[in-house]
């Protein structure tokens, strides 16, 4: 879990990376430095070493440079930052439905073979493509 | 499925056969030979993976696929994973360890071999043939998709018998929609690709479910991955399995024929288990490192390795892609993935465009927003985050596919499997270590066949490509360390699977391979195990054993 100090941290850092823009929130406004680091930390483990790390490297400074600093000084945790931050950001079933991705949903299969039958036709009428055993 | 897989019984000590490995070809065995009344026992290093475990049907699935479900195991890094040396090789190799093996992880391209890959010397003078011809194979390719389950239309042009399926195709969607109609411009040969992967329920499995999640495993339950399709009538017939199984050496008899072998359980205890008959089935990386592991007075440069041959002839299948963006919303996170058609236009030789044999095409979708961005660390912070984070995800997010190129690896003695001098295992064994490179046949294919598939999403509409000329983590299909052949100087293995210098010793995966081929290989090994293996059921009077 983090500490209040490392989350103010990594509150600045993640709204550099996922500003609000475009008509979406920030990383902060989809509570991704409240709620959903928590989350993606618990799924990765392996990468909160190093993502600790881009939090020791990025604690000082205007957040912008502080981002510049972490990629240009240790990409292993600049990898681990964007990867938590972006996952954190996608596990909020609100940005979810702002970028239309249902995430994995069922949706069973279905024949649409009719709807390129026709299509094939020409496949076949160009004929054969394989060379044969040579016997 | 039913619970068979709880089913313990006692071991024999000696038992008929004992197959190592219960992935795709350890799996065809232990049950061909359990239903024709043999005493058989499989030593499988991994665990049983119940579909429940899957990510695939959760939030946090593009999250945990990256290090959970990674398919190179030095990545992973799971319980049942070895460490694999790859400091001197182009190309990671991707496996998984468990019942079931590799199956578990992957994206169920179901591809016969076309004829002309038996015979690459005699057509193109490179590699060698085969010691069988497709029509051999033919018919053990049909009997597997029966019992897979396979999912394809029937009629393709780009096989000599045109062949039918179990199961009706998984649908196109809009992703493979655009993508035919792209390739019907160019006039160029597509299919609706085949996949084991069941469109309608069968056997033990359900129908697809279209979660994408082919690669790291299916929640479904709907992809033919062994554990499923071959394990619970395995049990049934009488075999026995033995999990947490890691096998350090395949022992000998004092006329130097295969006895058993030696395994370590997962509370470190060593065990022997005697056989008169030892199958390996541990892939093309694992196989050879347990041969090279068994020196012995009659096998003193590793077992059945008289030629020099055990490890040598690498052949890992370089993969290159083009990724096309286009305007339509696609749906492109939905399965198969899988593939959704297939293309064998340009498989064929063709010297005049500077290289001999070909490549597969496969087109599959892109998968969900995180799978887009990962590894960009020290790249320009702007190009994948700030503004630009919702830019692409608007962009790409359900509106991209690839079409990806499985070029044809031609045996090069140089690429090979070692035992690594200092390297081990979490049980003390010296772990493999690869050494491969690309030949420049290899890379001049994958560099034409790009540029083709560039004009396949030109023609479909794409609005941006990128492409990749060979994808570092793409080892998914390990083949060619113990060659299969008739001279038993220039082969391991006979056309049967046996070691020429080790007759009971019978290897039936794809370390047999003579060539690569272009097309993703579990169908035919598959097939090319149940050839084998139903020789060795029909000739079991004749079949040299230990103990005799």
């Amino acid at each position: 879990m983090l500490t209040d100090e490392q989350r103010a941290v990594y509150s600045r850092l993640a709204d550099v990376l996922i500003p609000s823009a475009e008509g979406m929130p920030s990383a902060s406004e989809a509570d991704v430095p409240t709620k959903w680091i928590n989350d993606a930390l618990g799924y990765r483990p392996d990468l909160v070493p190093a993502f600790l790390r881009a939090l020791e490297i990025g604690a000082d400074g205007e957040a912008e440079a502080a981002v510049l600093r972490i990629n240009s000084t240790d990409s292993v945790a600049f990898d681990a930052l964007g990867v938590l931050t972006s996952g954190s950001y996608f596990l909020n079933p609100a940005i979810k439905e702002l970028i239309g991705y249902p995430g994995q949903v069922p949706s069973p299969a279905y024949d649409d073979t009719a709807s390129y039958i026709d299509m094939l036709a020409a496949v076949v009428e160009r004929g054969p493509i394989f060379r044969p055993t040579v016997t | 499925m039913s619970n068979t897989h709880l089913i313990k019984r006692p071991l024999p000590d000696v038992v008929d056969v004992l197959v190592i490995g219960a992935g795709a070809s350890g799996s065809v065995a232990v049950f061909e030979l359990a239903r024709n009344g043999f005493s058989v026992a499989c030593l499988e290093q991994g665990d049983w993976t119940p579909a429940t475990e899957f990510a695939g049907d959760k939030p946090e699935w593009e999250l945990v696929k990256q290090k959970k479900w990674h398919p190179n195991p030095n990545v992973r890094q799971g319980p049942s994973d070895y460490p694999i040396n790859t400091d001197e090789s182009d190309v990671n190799p991707l496996l998984y360890n468990g019942v079931g093996g590799s199956t578990i992880l992957y994206a169920a391209h179901w591809c016969r071999m076309m004829p002309s890959d038996f015979q690459t010397r005699t057509l193109d003078d490179v590699g060698d043939d085969w010691p069988f011809t497709y029509e051999d194979l033919q018919p053990f390719y049909e009997e597997t998709e029966r019992l897979m389950g396979v999912s394809g239309l029937g009629g393709d042009p780009a096989y000599p018998d045109e062949p039918s399926f179990p199961l009706p195709p998984l649908p196109l969607g809009k992703v493979g929609l655009k993508a035919a109609a792209g390739m019907d411009k160019l006039g160029w040969h597509w299919w609706p690709g085949a996949n084991s992967i069941a469109s309608k329920e069968v056997g033990h499995r359900p129908a697809c479910l279209r979660y994408g999640a082919c690669l790291t495993g299916c929640p479904a339950g709907a992809k033919a991955s062994t554990d499923l399709t071959h394990w619970p009538d395995a049990l049934e017939a009488g075999a026995h399995l033995v999990i947490g199984a890691r096998v350090r050496e395949i022992t000998v008899d004092d006329k130097g024929l295969a006895s058993g072998a030696v395994y370590i359980d997962r509370d470190g205890v060593e065990h022997t288990q005697k056989a008169r008959i030892v199958v390996l089935a541990a892939n093309g990386v694992g196989t050879p490192r347990l041969m090279l592991l068994s020196k012995s007075e009659h096998h003193p440069n590793g077992l059945a390795n008289s030629t020099d041959l055990v490890g040598r002839r690498l052949m890992m299948h370089p993969y290159g892609a083009a990724v096309g963006t286009y305007e339509d919303e696609l749906e492109s996170w939905l399965g198969p993935a899988g593939q959704i058609l297939h293309s064998m236009e340009f498989y064929e030789t063709d010297k005049s465009r500077g290289f001999v044999r070909g490549a597969k095409w496969n087109l599959m979708p892109s998968g969900g927003p995180l799978g887009m961005r990962s590894g960009y660390g020290g790249r320009p912070v702007d190009e994948s985050f700030g503004v630009n984070f919702h830019k692409n995800v608007k962009r790409v997010l359900g509106r991209s596919f690839e079409w990806g190129v499985i070029a044809e690896d031609l045996p090069d003695e140089s690429n090979r499997v070692i035992l690594d001098p200092e390297l081990t295992d979490s049980d003390g064994i010296p772990a493999p270590k690869l050494l491969y490179k690309s030949s420049e046949n290899t890379e001049k294919l994958i560099k034409w066949h790009v540029a083709r598939a560039v004009e396949a999403h030109e023609a479909a509409g794409a609005t941006s490509i990128e492409t990749t000329e060979l994808m570092r983590d793409c080892g998914w299909h390990l083949l060619g360390t113990t060659k299969m052949g008739n001279d038993p100087l220039t082969s391991v293995v006979n056309q049967w699977g046996a070691a020429h210098d080790c007759p009971n010793l019978i290897i039936i995966d794809g370390s047999v391979f003579t060539t690569s081929s272009g097309m993703n290989p579990t169908a035919t090994i598959m097939a090319n195990a149940l050839r084998s293996i139903r020789h060795l059921v029909e000739n079991r009077a004749t079949q040299p054993m230990s103990g005799e």
